[in-house]
């Protein structure tokens, strides 16, 4: 008799362990050794093997005991030379992508992480900066103490926090309501249930506690040394900040007529209220000693060498606000215009008349999400996003979510192909797309497209807006002899620019753009190599005390996430979208935290993850 | 179809077939892949990985066993690479193997050690994964025959594939252990429980030691020959090589036989060694002192001569009429057609007669009646393969025609529909579209209602009936008032079922009739045949490959019994005895005047024998006491005799009321044919001499002949089936030397270049016309009533044969199934306060005997079923001697009986 599998069978049984089995990879900690890892996909791919043939159920098990030693430190020097004649012959005879995509798994590895093996067979031991460490602080660029704010946030503390936040980075406000929050990412919280909602809490600091109005630490007294900055973006403020904390006299050339950089051009009024963002920036200008000169172009208004010659050290904080644009016909035709350049329109209050065109958009990033959306509270018809593959919308989900809640139509599998303009006016008219098909991966693990024998597609449209990347305009410093490549300034993890003495550079314009919390983080790492260039080891005093840790007891229970103001009300208007926690929502949030800092690695020597 | 394909391999390039694997075509071409796990026909599930080859264009390394050809493909078999990884798959294999070749049944055998031999490969770098898991390591041996130890296996799955795919079974299993693949076996304690069959193909097709038959560690592969012979028991006529070491057979293998394709069952591979050598052979001639009852050994000579002289005693003074001789349907051909000749010959008379008597006989005559020809008209492969439908009526082949039952169930697993009707749940009626459970003796009403259906949906070969039948509009009167609800009631049985039914083999394409003993052993058994083929000839399903009416005859040469003309009626090759000419054509052939008048059937022997007409019998291996029904009928007749002489292997039931007892020999020590139920004469071969005073049959039988008076000369088998091509037309092309070159022939087989008859009736019905005989609905001749209120059914298990005088001899056998059993339905059982494993009285208006209730819902309420096979429970005590009009065939399928605690 047949039957339909019984409701809890083991499929299903398994499935809720490999739930936890999921929670438990995403929460994999920061500063763990690649090989115990590889090991444990070695495993879980022998216990996928079905038992039936010999590479797959035998071999494996080889490899295993081979890694093994490695790991136990008895293996010999030609050992890995073996797993690789043993993965190549297990891909190369295996019957299905179980036993293939193992072999190949650790034959990637061999490459990938030669050194580990090299340091575990030599020296019996991981390589030297392999140590776990707490994954939130870990993973914020910015090493923020995060633990110790949602505890300060717990005992309502809420000054504290805005205080233990700044001690690494001085844009609270700001990273409160747009901050990616790779904190989140890995946080042990996802073992047990989700991650706990950090920039939500965050918020709820800020909220109850405007950052302004938290007195910042106390200043040292006046070293007597001239930094320059160029850019008043979030890293170059975020550099300011501390250099004026350590006692240095610091002055900041803007550009534009405001400072705060992308945060106040780049994102939309809705996503981050200039208001909010002012509290931070005068926050920061009030630690003093901080000079700030807006409408000043370095190039134009002041050379470069100038600069330099008056200062002991500059920072060169450009960001990357010009927009790319297509090399293709009719790029700059009318009303063609890339994301960046129309928000940084918007946000200067020299918004176009969009009202009731149709709105194309190519690209599918934050900065594509936040035109998009912007479109739609100018007053768009409609609004395409066309990217040629889904793995383009590398948005937030959150914001694809909202885009699409506001009425923001999404198209994949067309790639761009050119712009078409009217004859008469020479404004666009059409974008031509070409209809893909997906192909193979690349070597980095994307998939790639290719194009389908379906026709080109001729969409018309009004406005055209590109969100394909932005660039940094290095002309005036690469003629000063910065060294430069494709609108990037070449510079260190340390941002030193080399072979430049006293020059440091960091954020958008050396990584090309990305998020705020990067910059804010490359900002502070300016400051403390800055201040050790000049001689000194300056340390910037927190004031904060973090309260001590409770026991956690692990109880399963929700992630409060933040809601959302209803879609059709709120697309007509830039008023902000997020709404923020309750008191409630708050406190239960904030007792979710496990403090990392106190249980587990974050107690013992060198588990912080934050120096 | 499609064209043949060039591939290049090594360079060369080689035609190939589209859909061919890259093995099959290396192989086709002389090129030789190493392969493991791989079995044709059985196994390709690429599990050793040996056969990996190279292939332009991919990556990866291709297993030659399952990748199919594709045009213009160039293939590399043999490089540096892959000699390296085909060593690299031996130690990992090696790795998790034991070592212990020195004890191992599979030394010299084992494929695994001749690959390693091959590659050089003498120990594993590796160490081994499952060392560490002990608990599937312990050898489980509780199966009396079959053992496997897990240490030994490489989980190459053929085994579990066999037992799924060939066999269809599927009791061993694939199971898991942790991260480790197990084979589940049947063979460890409960092993009656888990519905093994214990046919040992798994342990036949085990590359390595891991599963084998416990009698393996008897010999080496070094120290034995191979007797390519026919399987004794049933009629499938599966193919087998004989085991021999030392004189002795220690083994039974299963050869590619067109009937068996490398299969056998439990009998063939256990039930055929055994009884061979076994210490209860008669090994003298004996003769009874009538006045004591004792038997004395004697010489030859004088058994030889003292039977003679008795029956010619008797032939003189009551004439030759007065005896009677049957040979048996055990024995071969050759000895068959010696017995019948000395009966014509010697007795003067045509009472000569076979135990097909009491199986088939109603086939004989029935299809003779209406088709011309009383036989199995297709073979076992056409009628089980890539067939839309099979209407299996009265048999349950995975018992008694095992290895035609495997592909039954092998052909229903692949999608073939299956009707099954039978009063009992048989095995495959479990996997039957519909089983029709009706009453015993009413498939004559079945089969009309069947008919009644056909004509009315018309669903018949309007085309078929014209050209190739008469007596359509006498069946059509006959059966219009059949209606499916009146057969319903008679056969309880539902009228939907019935339509259904009807409906599904009419239109079906390709539909074999298959039935067996349920049809015949009837009083109206003659009638239920002609139905048989009635239903198949509406249908234009005759003359056709994979249609048919299709008897699977019982025994392993009950076929030729009847081809040999062991008939009262018949000449060798169904030559009438009443017809003039052939008489004339017979007594030039062996230079003697013969009688005319057909003679008495065997069932007609015995009453004659009480009756006083018939004074002298010889019978040659059979046991009428033991499977005859109402034994006490036959030992009556029996003590009746003035002389009585058995030729038989062991002492008998029988063989205790003979005046003389002749020692013959068994088919394992002598040369010979069998022939099939598929009219397929095939050989045995002696394999073994025994020592002792029994001599080849053929040679006591013309010895007597001489002794009689007939100048008989020796023969050897050769000469004798030279002799029976030459006096029987059907047979004219058969000989030794032509069946040992080509393997076994399908009679017709008219001329020595003919290649032998696979299907009958093609163009037309041997008669010319196909007759459609209206037959009747009559009720058995015992029913129930008041006294006796149960129907008893019998018939046969898996694990014996017949009076078991083989298959009761293998010690193993008897441990499977050792004892006499009753069917009860439960809810009898439940009114008569019986229970599971009770043992009970049954008895009939004829006698009573005991036996161990089976209660369940394999019978009907008030129907009971016993195998015949069991010495505690003889149950032909019970059953009825009411005789078939035509066929003389007995009702062992129906009697009255009651049911009593003890």
């Amino acid at each position: 008799m047949k039957k339909l599998a019984a409701r809890g069978n083991m499929n299903e049984r398994i499935d809720t362990v490999l739930h936890k089995f999921r929670s438990r990879m995403s929460s994999y900690p920061p500063g763990m050794c690649a090989l115990t890892l590889y090991r444990s996909l070695l495993q879980i791919s022998m216990n996928q093997s079905c038992g039936k043939c010999v590479p797959c159920r035998d071999g494996l098990v080889q490899v295993e005991g081979m890694l093994d030693s490695i790991l136990e430190g008895t293996a010999a020097p030609d050992t890995p030379d073996k797993i690789r004649d043993m993965c190549r012959m297990i891909s190369g005879t295996a019957d299905c992508a179980v036993g293939i995509s193992a072999a190949d798994l650790i034959l990637d590895s061999l490459d990938e992480f030669a050194d580990e093996y090299e340091s575990h067979i030599t020296r019996h031991c991981c390589v030297g900066d392999t140590a776990q460490t707490i994954p939130c602080i870990t993973m914020c660029p910015a090493h923020v103490n995060v633990p110790g704010y949602i505890a300060l946030i717990g005992a309502e503390d809420y000054a504290g926090a805005v205080k233990l936040i700044r001690d690494r980075n001085p844009f609270p406000t700001a990273c409160a309501l747009v901050c990616e929050h790779p904190c989140e990412r890995k946080c042990r919280r996802l073992i047990i249930d989700d991650a706990v909602n950090i920039r939500g809490l965050k918020k709820y600091a800020v909220d109850c506690a405007p950052s302004d109005s938290v007195p910042n630490p106390t200043k040292n007294v006046s070293t007597g040394k001239r930094i320059s900055i160029i850019g008043a973006g979030p890293s170059g403020l975020t550099a300011a900040y501390y250099l004026a904390l350590m006692g240095h006299s610091v002055t900041v050339y803007e550009e534009r007529e405001k400072p705060g950089g992308m945060l106040r051009y780049g994102i939309p009024e809705y996503r981050l209220p200039k208001a909010l963002l002012e509290n931070d920036i005068r926050a920061i200008l009030s630690v003093g000693d901080i000079e700030l000169k807006c409408n000043t172009r370095v190039g134009k208004d002041i050379a470069f060498d100038e600069i330099r010659e008056r200062s002991d050290a500059v920072y060169l904080a450009l960001g990357a606000q010009i927009g790319n644009r297509m090399p293709v016909d009719g790029a700059d035709a009318e009303n063609v215009i890339p994301a960046a350049d129309f928000l940084q329109l918007v946000s200067s209050g020299k918004a176009p008349d969009l009202n009731g065109k149709k709105v194309a958009l190519i690209g599918g990033g934050n900065v594509a999400m936040d035109a998009a959306r912007t479109a739609v509270r100018l007053g768009a018809g409609s609004v395409h996003v066309f990217t040629r593959k889904r793995d383009d919308y590398t948005a937030l989900e959150g914001e694809i979510v909202g885009a699409m809640q506001e009425g923001v139509r999404f198209r994949t599998l067309l790639s761009f192909l050119n712009i078409e303009t009217d004859k008469e006016t020479g404004a666009v008219c059409a974008v031509w797309l070409q209809p893909e098909i997906v192909a193979e991966y690349d070597k980095n693990g994307m998939m790639t497209t290719e194009h389908s024998s379906r026709y080109p597609y001729r969409f018309k449209c009004d406005y055209l807006i590109l969100g394909v990347g932005q660039r940094c305009d290095t002309a005036a410093f690469a003629e000063a002899g910065v060294p430069t490549e494709r609108g990037r300034v070449i510079a260190g993890t340390d941002c030193i620019v080399k072979d430049m003495d006293g020059v440091f550079s960091g954020g958008d314009c050396v990584t090309g753009s990305s998020t705020a919390i990067n910059a804010i983080a490359a900002g502070q790492v300016a400051a403390y190599n800055i201040d050790e260039y000049l001689g000194y080891h300056h340390k910037v005093r927190c004031e904060v005390k973090v309260p001590d840790a409770l026991p956690n007891p692990c109880i399963p229970t929700g992630r409060s996430e933040l809601e959302e103001t209803d879609p059709f009300e709120r697309k007509s208007t830039f008023e902000p979208v997020e709404i923020s926690m309750t008191y409630e929502e708050a406190m239960r949030e904030s007792g979710r935290c496990l403090r990392c800092d106190h249980h587990g690695c974050g107690a013992q020597k060198g588990g912080r993850g934050d120096v | 179809m499609s064209e043949n394909i060039t591939v290049t391999i090594n360079g060369r390039a080689v035609a190939a077939v589209p859909g061919a694997t890259i093995l099959d075509t290396a192989r086709a071409s002389g090129i030789d892949i190493p392969t493991l796990c791989y079995l044709e026909g059985v196994s390709d599930i690429g599990m050793c990985r040996l056969c990996v080859v190279e292939a332009e264009g991919f990556e990866n390394l291709l297993p030659a066993c399952r990748t199919r050809v594709k045009s213009g493909m160039v293939i590399t078999t043999e490089s540096e690479r892959l000699t390296k990884y085909r060593r690299e798959m031996l130690e990992l294999i090696l790795a998790s193997h034991d070592r212990d070749c020195m004890s191992c049944p599979a030394n010299g055998s084992c494929e695994l050690q001749a690959l390693c031999n091959r590659f050089g490969v003498k120990e594993s770098s590796y160490r081994s994964p499952r060392s560490v898991n002990d608990k599937d390591r312990c050898i489980i041996d509780d199966d009396p025959y079959i053992r496997y130890d897990p240490g030994k296996c490489i989980h190459c799955q053929r085994c579990i594939n066999v037992c799924h795919n060939i066999v269809g079974n599927g009791v061993l299993k694939s199971g898991h252990s942790g991260t480790y693949h197990t084979v589940e076996t049947p063979f460890g304690k409960g092993w009656k429980n888990f519905g093994c069959e214990n046919c040992g193909n798994c342990a036949s097709v085990c590359p390595t030691g891991a599963l084998t038959l416990k009698r393996e560690d008897n010999f080496r592969s070094w120290e034995v020959t191979r007797v390519r012979t026919t399987c004794p028991h049933c009629a499938t006529g599966c193919q087998l090589d004989l085991v021999v070491k030392n004189n002795r057979i220690v083994n039974v293998e299963a050869a590619d036989g067109p009937s068996n394709h490398k299969r056998l069952c439990v009998k063939g591979r256990s039930g055929s060694i055994d009884f061979v050598h076994s210490p209860d052979r008669l090994t003298a001639p004996l003769i009874k002192d009538r006045a004591t009852g004792e038997f004395r050994e004697v010489s030859w000579e004088e058994a030889i001569s003292y039977t003679a002289r008795k029956f010619l005693e008797l032939k003189n003074k009551y004439g030759g009429d007065s005896l009677a001789g049957f040979a048996c349907s055990r024995s071969a051909n050759e000895d068959i057609y010696m017995v019948q000749k000395m009966v014509r010959t010697c007795f003067g008379t045509n009472n000569t007669d076979n135990c097909a008597r009491v199986c088939h006989s109603a086939t004989v005559t029935g299809l003779a009646k209406t088709l011309g020809s009383g036989a199995m008209t297709n073979p076992i492969y056409d009628i089980t393969h890539d067939v839309d439908c099979i209407m299996l009526i009265g048999s349950n082949p995975e018992e008694a025609h095992p290895v035609v039952g495997m592909q039954i169930r092998k052909a229903v697993k692949n999608g073939t529909r299956l009707i099954v009707v039978d009063p009992r749940d048989i095995g495959l009626s479990k996997s039957a579209d519909i089983h029709l459970k009706l009453r015993p003796g009413t498939n004559v009403a079945f089969a009309n209602g069947m008919m009644n259906v056909m004509i009315n949906e018309d669903l018949i070969d309007h085309e078929y009936i014209r050209e190739n039948t008469e007596g359509f509009d006498e069946l059509k009167e006959l059966v219009r008032e059949y209606t499916p609800e009146k057969v319903g009631e008679i056969c309880h049985i539902d009228p939907d079922k019935l339509r259904e039914a009807a409906r599904m083999y009419a239109t079906a394409e390709r539909a074999p009739i298959i039935y067996c003993l349920g049809v015949t052993e009837h009083s109206t058994g003659t009638e239920g045949v002609m139905c048989m083929s009635d239903m198949a000839a509406l249908c234009g399903k005759i003359g056709r490959s994979g249609c048919g009416v299709n008897p699977l005859r019982g025994q392993n040469n009950v076929q030729g019994a009847c081809d040999m003309g062991a008939q009262p009626t018949d000449y060798p090759g169904y030559q009438k005895v009443d017809d003039p000419e052939v008489r004339t054509k017979f007594e030039k052939a062996w230079g003697t005047a013969l009688n005319p008048k057909p003679g008495l059937k065997a069932t007609e022997v015995f009453p004659a024998a009480i009756g006083g007409n018939i004074k002298g019998l010889y019978i040659c291996g059979e046991d009428p006491v033991v499977s005859d029904p109402d034994t006490h009928h036959i030992i009556k007749a029996l003590e009746s005799l003035e002389f009585f002489v058995v030729q038989d292997l062991f002492m008998t039931k029988t063989a205790r009321y003979a005046d003389v007892i002749l020692p013959g020999i068994s088919y394992a020590e002598k040369e010979g044919t069998f022939s099939n139920t598929e009219r397929r004469v095939q050989r045995i071969r002696k394999a073994v001499t025994l020592e002792g005073g029994m001599r080849p049959d053929t040679d006591i039988i013309t010895d007597l002949m001489n002794a009689m008076g007939y100048p008989q000369k020796k023969l050897t088998a050769a000469e004798i089936m030279d002799e029976i091509a030459e006096v029987t037309p059907s047979f004219h092309g058969i000989s030794h030397e032509r069946l040992d070159r080509e393997g076994g022939l399908q009679w017709p087989c008219p001329d020595k270049t003919h290649p032998g008859t696979p299907i009958m009736h093609v163009g037309h019905p041997a008669r010319g016309k196909a007759l459609l005989y209206p037959a009747a609905y009559r009720p058995s001749q015992e029913l129930p009533d008041e006294e006796y209120p149960f129907i008893l059914m019998t018939g046969r298990i898996l694990y014996h044969y017949n009076a078991a005088a083989m298959t009761g001899r293998a010690p193993g056998l008897v441990e499977i199934s050792g004892e006499g059993f009753i069917e009860v339905n439960f809810r009898d059982a439940q009114k008569l306060g019986i229970s599971n494993g009770e043992r009970i009285k049954v008895s009939s208006r004829r006698g009573e005997i005991t036996a161990t209730a089976r209660v369940g819902r394999k019978v009907s309420e008030g129907e009971t079923w016993m195998p015949f096979h069991f010495e505690d429970s003889p149950v032909n005590v019970l059953t009825n001697a009411a005789l078939d009009e035509y066929a003389r065939i007995p009702e062992y399928k129906v009697c009255a009986v009651k049911l009593e605690k003890i």
